[in-house]
């Protein structure tokens, strides 16, 4: 017979698909289950890959397109001649090069404030092989006593025409601010022309000048540090007095968005393999319970790739509506992240990437398909006798020793029924198992994730050990008006140690000061008194407890190549005290792209001025209130004082964001668990409603019937949580230690020690909870089913 | 109203669709303690639907039903349950033991539901065992049992707990003429001992060779209410 529509052939084909695969809406939880699992999925791969896009491509794309030096080499000119720079050109591993550019780092004064050292470089024009510094604003120097900073104009801070004074050289010359540029690698802080520079030269300081090249390998501090000693030992010996890599500028540039992107990425592995996980067991449990409708399908007339595409479709719609949703919202949470990314490579905005927005829910939905594939395969291949008289025969005789132990055991009946349960079907139990003990690792990770950057914020802040800082116009000081007077900051003093709350207080003197190997400055802090109590989180070695002994950061060691116990040579500025020799007494938790030293008064001399003087840490006694304290002081300093007491506060936008990120994204896998789990039960639950119309016909109570089917889930979640405690605990140290990396720094190790065990014994109630919630909802539908429906609903 | 009577319907209608035929129409029954009533009728005629009101399986959606002496149409269905593992046995046609479960396990079910003692059940179900006459097979799992054994193990199942009343629903439809004989004569023996029973078969020669008294129905009305003994 010819039918209608025979003309179609895909719908001919499609058709009896349709039929066959019962519809998305005949199987709505499973809909649903499927669905919120691949959007957790997707939302969590879109965040990934925007981040991962975020973190990289600005700096990438700006260090291309000007020719970023991957090395600033700064060479003095006393030792190495013209001839012998230009010889470096033509070394191996040198793809370009630019300069000498004349270079001198000198002490400026803006507005009558210091405005801080500045390593400026003589260069007549703004492009060249290597470097090509992009002008924001102004126009390059063209004559004496013109400079162009690095950065653009605005914040506070000298703006076009402003002039800056330069101190410690004869004449304090005076250099006006005529452009800004950008140098993607910041090889200077501002540039004037190269004859400028003999005027700047401060007297007794060695004539220097800096080469920029570009390398063949530069992709690691290592090998930045090799093709640097490759130019080194071309040049006549001490001829090199510093060096900057581009991974530090790199490093600077890259964003609080990348630091959370190890964790991000955690979440969206669980996601991923969850839903792979949730979709094969619906797939695998729709073949199972419809075996007998597999064989009448294909006795009338159903082809294998016809069953195929009827089971996949069941998976596929709602997989698909779980994709368009999940990228939606990856895209909506990551504005938040976008927006502090672009703060911080000073990019204007960030938009989440296309090929984000098609990679992640492509890739998902190719994944789910590829889940459901094999079952649905499976399926297929069953021929239509076998397929019917599979659904035909009784269950096979998995888990009736587990029942024959659980009959003995001193349980109430429901509970040991349903604790023997799952042995039945030990392939779903173990899909089951897994689900939960994901989502139990996840949010176990969460918190475990909370507490690790509580901890960091703290320590960054050190809110938790210096409740009160006092500094000059209030929280970064700076402000406009003159300095404050001798009096005025033995005032400070004398208030703080006037306080019955104070338990400690020190003075923090700060200023830049350079150390051999490492190009820039080097932010040096020097207390006035001891500091051990200020609570810099120790990474390696102690905090310095000797004259001459500093603490760094990890931004210190990595771009100097210097380890705890070496010893360093520290520029403090000039004048008798100003070159000091240190050694390294441990690694601080500081992270900072730019490098860090503490150290005493003692040991810092150059610093410890009451021109640097910049603040005053103070510990109170337990129990003291802060703000009654920081009232207090503040009172007694007046209101006439330049100095004001304030109270510190953990935190900051990206831990806020981080922490939301972490608990949104643990609540998104832990719901998409408890739909698995959810699933399953409903899965079992119509697998055996004729056992349940059995045991309701011998008088099992509704309530009883809730107790075993939530039992059914008990012994997995059990199992579950075993093994999500230690899981999430390694995530944990792993994830931490990878954000540690993106920042480049080291952390202390209680970092990760943030697992006691009683509190991992109770977040592991975080897989029973889970199941317990997902086996709820069918449980109760079983309880309320009426015995004469379930009886006869096999 | 019969004196001591164990079942008793009034005006008892099931409906399962709006607007659809009743599969119970206005039924009236008594059934006395001790009586053996077969249920009778061609498919349709609202035997099994019958039998799930007096069990407690289902609900009327009009009438009143009360079994040995508690009215369970307005009971919750935790009192239906109850009310259920105290009063009533059900043997099916198709025994529905449970597969995972032993003899024992499978006998021993109904009686841990209801609370009884550990010790209790198990002196219970040995003696029901033995009554049956497959005590060998205690540990046995169902599938390895014939149909006969099988029935046995249901009815064993269905007077753990001492029931009121025992309901089977075609008790010999799934067995050969031999077995169903076998389980034909246990039957009448329970009641002889004076267990209450409802037979609901398709088979006249049950009927007539067991029950004192057979009810008929036809599309869901009592064509005959029979004569009790």
């Amino acid at each position: 017979m010819n039918w209608p529509g025979s003309n179609w052939p895909w719908i001919i084909w499609l058709g009896p698909v349709r039929t066959a695969s019962g519809g998305v809406l005949r199987h709505k939880v499973q809909a649903v289950a499927i669905g919120l699992v691949v959007l957790v999925s997707t939302a969590s791969a879109t965040l990934g890959l925007t981040l991962l896009a975020a973190s990289n491509t600005p700096f990438q794309h700006a260090f291309g397109a000007q020719d970023g030096a991957h090395a600033t080499v700064t060479v003095n000119t006393a030792r190495a001649s013209t001839a012998d720079l230009a010889a470096t050109r033509h070394l191996g591993g040198v793809t370009a090069a630019a300069g000498p550019f004349a270079e001198s780092v000198v002490q400026t004064e803006f507005g009558g404030q210091p405005f801080g050292q500045m390593a400026l470089a003589g260069r007549a024009s703004a492009g060249g092989p290597v470097d090509d510094v992009v002008l924001n604003a102004g126009h390059w120097p063209d004559g004496p006593g013109q400079v162009v900073l690095d950065g653009s104009p605005g914040g506070g801070g000298p703006g076009l025409g402003s002039t800056l004074t330069v101190t410690g050289v004869p004449g304090a010359p005076a250099l006006t601010v005529v452009g800004f540029g950008n140098s993607v690698t910041s090889t200077a802080d501002g540039w004037v022309t190269p004859g400028e520079i003999t005027r700047l030269q401060a007297p007794g300081m060695p004539p220097s000048v800096q080469m920029l090249y570009r390398f063949t390998h530069a992709a690691s501090y290592g090998e930045v540090r090799a093709d640097v000693a490759e130019v080194s030992r071309a040049l006549p010996p001490g001829a090199v007095t510093g060096t900057a890599s581009w991974l530090a500028a790199e490093l600077q540039a890259t964003s609080n968005g990348a630091i959370m992107e190890p964790f991000v990425v955690a979440f969206a592995l669980i996601g991923l393999a969850m839903a792979v996980l949730i979709v094969g067991n619906v797939v695998s449990g729709a073949v199972v319970a419809g075996y007998q409708r597999i064989g009448v399908l294909k006795s009338i007339g159903l082809t294998p790739a016809q069953v195929v595409v009827a089971y996949l479709s069941r998976v596929g719609w709602p997989a698909l509506a779980g994709c368009l949703a999940g990228v939606v919202a990856g895209n909506v949470l990551a504005i938040p992240v976008l927006h502090n990314s672009a703060g911080a490579y000073g990019v204007g905005s960030q938009q989440v990437p296309w090929w984000a927005s098609v990679v992640a829910p492509v890739g998902m939905f190719a994944l789910v398909l590829l889940a459901g594939f094999g079952p649905a395969l499976r399926a297929g291949r069953l021929s239509a006798a076998e397929a019917i008289a599979a659904g035909r025969a009784p269950r096979a005789g998995r888990g009736y020793a587990a029942h024959r132990l659980a009959a003995r055991l001193r349980l109430p009946r429901p509970a040991g029924l349903g604790l023997a349960a799952p042995f039945a079907r030990p392939a779903r139990t173990a899909v089951t198992l897994a689900a939960i003990a994901f989502g139990a690792t996840a949010v176990i990770f969460a918190f475990g994730l909370n507490s690790s950057l509580s901890r960091a914020a703290a320590s960054q802040t050190h809110s938790a050990t210096v409740p009160v800082r006092v500094e000059q116009f209030g929280p970064g000081g700076g402000g406009p008006g003159q300095m404050p007077s001798a009096a005025q900051d033995a005032a400070v003093a004398a208030a703080l140690r006037a306080q019955p709350g104070t338990l400690h207080e020190v003075a923090v003197y700060g200023n830049g000061v350079k150390v051999p190997g490492i190009a820039g400055t080097v932010n040096a802090w020097a207390f006035g008194g001891d500091a051990a109590w200020t609570g810099y989180g120790i990474i390696a070695g102690h905090w310095y407890d000797a004259p001459g002994e500093v603490d760094v950061n990890t931004a210190f060691l990595d771009q100097s190549g210097l380890a705890v116990g070496d010893t360093a040579t520290v520029y403090t500025g000039t004048g008798p005290r100003a070159q000091v020799t240190v050694r390294v007494a441990g690694e601080v938790f500081d992270p900072d792209s730019q490098a860090r030293m503490f150290g005493s008064t003692q040991t810092l001399p150059g610093i410890g001025t009451p021109a640097n003087l910049q603040l005053y840490d103070v510990a109170l006694r337990p129990g003291v209130s802060t703000d009654a304290y920081v009232q207090a002081v503040n009172g007694a300093l007046g209101s006439r004082s330049p100095w004001q007491a304030t109270s510190q506060h953990d935190g900051g936008q990206f831990y806020s964001i981080a922490s939301g990120l972490v608990g949104l994204l643990a609540i998104m896998v832990a719901v998409a668990a408890g739909l698995g789990v959810l699933n399953t039960v409903l899965m079992t639950t119509r697998d055996r409603v004729h056992d349940l119309g059995v045991f309701k016909a011998l008088g099992m109570r509704p309530g009883q019937v809730l107790t075993m089917v939530v039992c059914w889930i008990a012994g997995p979640a059990v199992v579950a949580a075993a093994i999500a405690a230690p899981a999430a605990v390694a995530l944990n140290t792993a994830t931490v230690r990878a954000m540690a990396g993106t920042a480049h720094t080291g952390i202390p190790a209680s970092f990760t020690q943030v697992f006691p065990p009683s509190r991992l014994a109770l977040l592991s109630l975080a897989a029973v909870a889970i199941a317990a919630a997902g086996a709820l909802l069918p449980a109760s539908w079983a309880a309320r089913a009426r015995p004469a429906v379930a009886l006869h609903a096999e | 109203m019969q004196q001591g009577a164990v079942i008793r319907l009034d005006g008892v209608t099931k409906t399962y669709q709006a607007g659809a035929p009743p599969a119970l129409a206005d039924l009236s029954l008594d059934v006395a303690a001790g009586e053996v009533a077969a249920v009778m009728g061609p498919s349709g005629s609202g035997k099994s639907t019958l039998l799930n009101l007096i069990a407690g399986l289902d609900r009327p959606t009009a009438g009143t039903i009360t079994v040995a002496g508690r009215r369970i149409d307005n009971l919750s269905e935790s009192g239906l349950a109850r009310f259920r593992a105290r009063h009533v046995g059900i043997i099916f046609q198709f025994f529905n033991l449970l597969d995972d479960l032993t003899v024992q396990d499978n006998v021993l079910l109904p009686a841990q539901l209801a609370g009884a003692s550990r010790r209790a059940a198990r002196a219970r179900a040995g003696e029901l065992l033995e009554q049956m006459g497959i005590e060998r097979h205690r540990d046995d799992y169902p599938a390895r049992l014939s149909g006969g054994q099988r029935q046995r193990v249901a009815i064993a199942r269905a007077l753990v707990n001492s029931p009121d009343l025992l309901l089977a629903d075609e008790p010999t439809g799934a067995l050969d003429t031999a077995t169903g004989q076998e389980i034909g004569r246990l039957l009448q023996q329970l009641n002889a001992d004076g267990q209450t029973l409802v037979l609901v078969t398709h088979d006249p020669a049950l009927a007539e060779r067991y029950a004192a008294r057979t009810v008929r129905l036809l599309d869901g009305r009592l064509e005959s209410a029979g004569v009790p003994a």
